[in-house]
């Protein structure tokens, strides 16, 4: 998978340029307007990464400069706007996600993984993690071919380490990626806790060999 | 003690008036007394001129005399100083029994080389009553003098005012947040006042301009933030993946973490008070009330999941309110999630909602100190390093922009916070019960 980064905060873009690569992507990047433009001109990209203050242009005339090419790269704009105009306009322009800073990397991971099965794998919605299935589609979970009743939290919250397998998620950004409350303030950390323990709990009576690991107090990991 | 500049200016007027008026009515008794004392010479001397004429064509006639009218002598006994000027006397009537008052006058003459002296008398009490009635009629017209200033300065200076008192209504109307636009309405006609306006116009511009600045610098600070917030937050993501990571490490990185969480999470609102001040939620619908405070206390329910404090609710159903759908979930989100997150264990939350009010009831800590410094940026009920201290202030600040009165009550571990609709308090719309 290609995947290009257009962000000027040098040290932003090398996170996660280093975060996709251990995701085994083939990470570009570019700082400025101009670099971004010459890269999508030259090669087609599965997801590009845009940052909407760049200098020597906005993020937002890039996109429009990509869709004019007839390009379909997906795109997800990651910006300091969080209005909801701001976010109407980037996904008006033919933006597929928009994410606003300050991000989790994991969340980033999640959103880029989705933006790609929707894009590439119409026919593939069955994510496989050992002997678990995920049914994207049916929103199940299969262990050894034997469903787990699992409530929407704990599906959202399975599918989400699926996404972001082997590697450590904080309580934080679960936190934020599983609350879809109305309000986009996340009530607390706090609840995380009691619903991988309930998780826990369901994968092991089904003898699920995918192991969810709790590493310190930082956070959670699915080993496959 | 202070008084309305009418009220001062009626004052010095009842004040000094009356002593100039009393001076005034002084004078023109002596005037008028002088004047008159004037004229009764020049009538006493014609009455000479004419008796001794009637004397000439009569000189046989020696000495006579006519009580009240003239006096003639032989001789010149009268000292010599005081001829020919105005005197008073009295003469004795008996058949009215009363002295009555005449001016006199004493002239010598000489007829074929014999002096004599002439003395004509004329009555001074007619002139005297002339003197009191029109005293009278002084003091009467004075008097209606000193009402008529006193009304016509009232009436004058209320009119002469008039652009001050316009002015001041205004500067009184004036709200930095609600009402910054002064407009005065072409020139008053009076230089002063037009000064004034104009130097109030600048300031309040420049006040304006200040806090337009300040407004946008915190917008632009919290949006500048969110960059390094996002490094920082992606660097040590990067870090807790790290298969090298020890235990000790790892604490390290939960209390850096859990302190950018809450950096972001302040900046968050920060930004969203920012832009209430800005004034970026203006437009508004119909929110469906008693729909969003259901849903947000499901959302809790649901990812609590026993862990939270029984919720009790006593929700009516279809309740409207006017605003923008979501300043209002933060408004109740908040509410909520203080409730929620400042209880004790085994505690519970009991939340209201009808159709003119939201309460919501919670048992958690005594408060100590001022409880109207809740709702202050950065104040905090308890010292607890998890919250940002700005969710109360978000609160106010939203019922400030929809005119939602805000009580907060608190007892012995029993915490209560009214939010009622409507027509609240629109000058001061958050209130602190006693």
């Amino acid at each position: 998978m290609k995947l290009l980064v257009i962000e000027d905060e040098r040290s932003l873009l090398e996170s996660i340029i280093q975060y996709f690569k251990q995701e085994k992507f083939v990470c570009e990047s570019a700082g400025t307007y101009a670099e971004g433009i010459r890269k999508i001109e030259d090669f087609q990209y599965d997801c590009i990464i845009l940052d909407i203050n760049l200098p020597g242009g906005s993020g937002l005339q890039l996109l429009k400069y990509l869709r004019q090419d007839k390009k379909t790269d997906g795109v997800i704009i990651i910006s300091a706007r969080d209005s909801l105009d701001d976010k109407i306009t980037g996904l008006d322009l033919g933006a597929d996600d928009y994410l606003t800073k300050p991000f989790h990397l994991s969340e980033l991971n999640a959103r880029v993984k989705a933006l790609i099965r929707r894009k590439y794998s119409e026919g593939k919605s069955i994510l496989e993690l050992g002997n678990l299935k995920i049914d994207l589609l049916a929103r199940a979970v299969l262990a050894e071919d034997q469903p787990i009743g699992l409530s929407k939290i704990e599906y959202d919250l399975l599918l989400f380490l699926a996404t972001n397998k082997n590697r450590v998620v904080s309580r934080q950004s679960i936190a934020e990626h599983i609350y879809n409350g109305p309000s986009e303030q996340v009530p607390s950390y706090e609840f995380v806790y009691s619903h991988i323990k309930n998780l826990k709990r369901k994968l092991k009576e089904k003898g699920c060999n995918t192991i969810l690991q709790t590493v310190y107090g930082l956070g959670y990991k699915l080993l496959s | 003690m202070n008084k309305s500049l009418q009220q001062k200016n009626t004052r010095y007027l009842l004040v000094w008036l009356p002593w100039v008026l009393l001076a005034g009515t002084f004078i023109f008794y002596i005037l008028m007394n002088e004047h008159a004392h004037h004229m009764q010479e020049q009538q006493l001397k014609l009455k000479q001129e004419n008796v001794w004429n009637a004397f000439l064509l009569n000189p046989e006639v020696r000495a006579f005399h006519i009580r009240g009218e003239y006096e003639l002598e032989k001789g010149v006994p009268l000292p010599k100083e005081l001829m020919n000027k105005r005197r008073d006397t009295a003469v004795y009537y008996p058949g009215e029994k009363e002295w009555v008052r005449f001016g006199i006058l004493t002239k010598p003459y000489s007829y074929k080389g014999e002096p004599f002296q002439l003395t004509t008398y004329i009555s001074s009490k007619e002139i005297t009553h002339l003197i009191i009635k029109v005293l009278f009629a002084e003091a009467f017209i004075f008097i209606l003098l000193l009402i008529a200033i006193v009304i016509i300065n009232r009436k004058s200076s209320r009119v002469l005012w008039q652009p001050f008192y316009d002015t001041l209504k205004k500067i009184k109307e004036y709200d930095i947040i609600k009402n910054k636009a002064i407009q005065w309405t072409g020139t008053t006609g009076i230089e002063e006042f037009d000064q004034l306006n104009q130097v109030t116009e600048t300031l309040i511009r420049n006040v304006n301009q200040a806090y337009s600045n300040q407004k946008q610098f915190v917008e632009n600070a919290s949006h500048e933030l969110q960059t390094p917030l996002a490094i920082i937050r992606s660097k040590v993501e990067l870090m807790i993946d790290n298969p090298a990571l020890t235990e000790d490490t790892a604490r390290l990185l939960t209390d850096i973490t859990d302190a950018n969480e809450r950096l972001s999470q302040m900046n968050k609102n920060l930004l969203l008070l920012a832009k209430i001040d800005n004034n970026q939620f203006s437009e508004r619908s119909s929110i469906h009330l008693s729909d969003i405070t259901e849903k947000l206390l499901s959302y809790y329910e649901e990812y609590y999941d026993g862990d939270s404090p029984v919720i009790r609710k006593k929700i009516k159903p279809g309740i409207f309110v006017p605003a923008n759908a979501s300043l209002i979930e933060i408004l109740i989100n908040n509410l909520i999630r203080n409730s929620v997150v400042h209880n004790l264990p085994g505690g519970w939350v009991d939340i209201q909602l009808n159709d003119h009010e939201l309460v919501i009831e919670n048992t958690g800590y005594p408060i100590p100190g001022d409880t109207e410094q809740l709702f202050e940026r950065f104040k905090k009920g308890r010292e607890e390093s998890k919250t940002t201290g700005l969710g109360l202030s978000l609160v106010k600040q939203i019922c400030d922009l929809y005119r939602y009165t805000l009580h907060y009550h608190h007892t012995e571990g029993l915490h209560r916070i009214r939010v009622i609709f409507g027509n609240g308090g629109l000058q001061n719309s958050s209130q602190i019960d006693p």
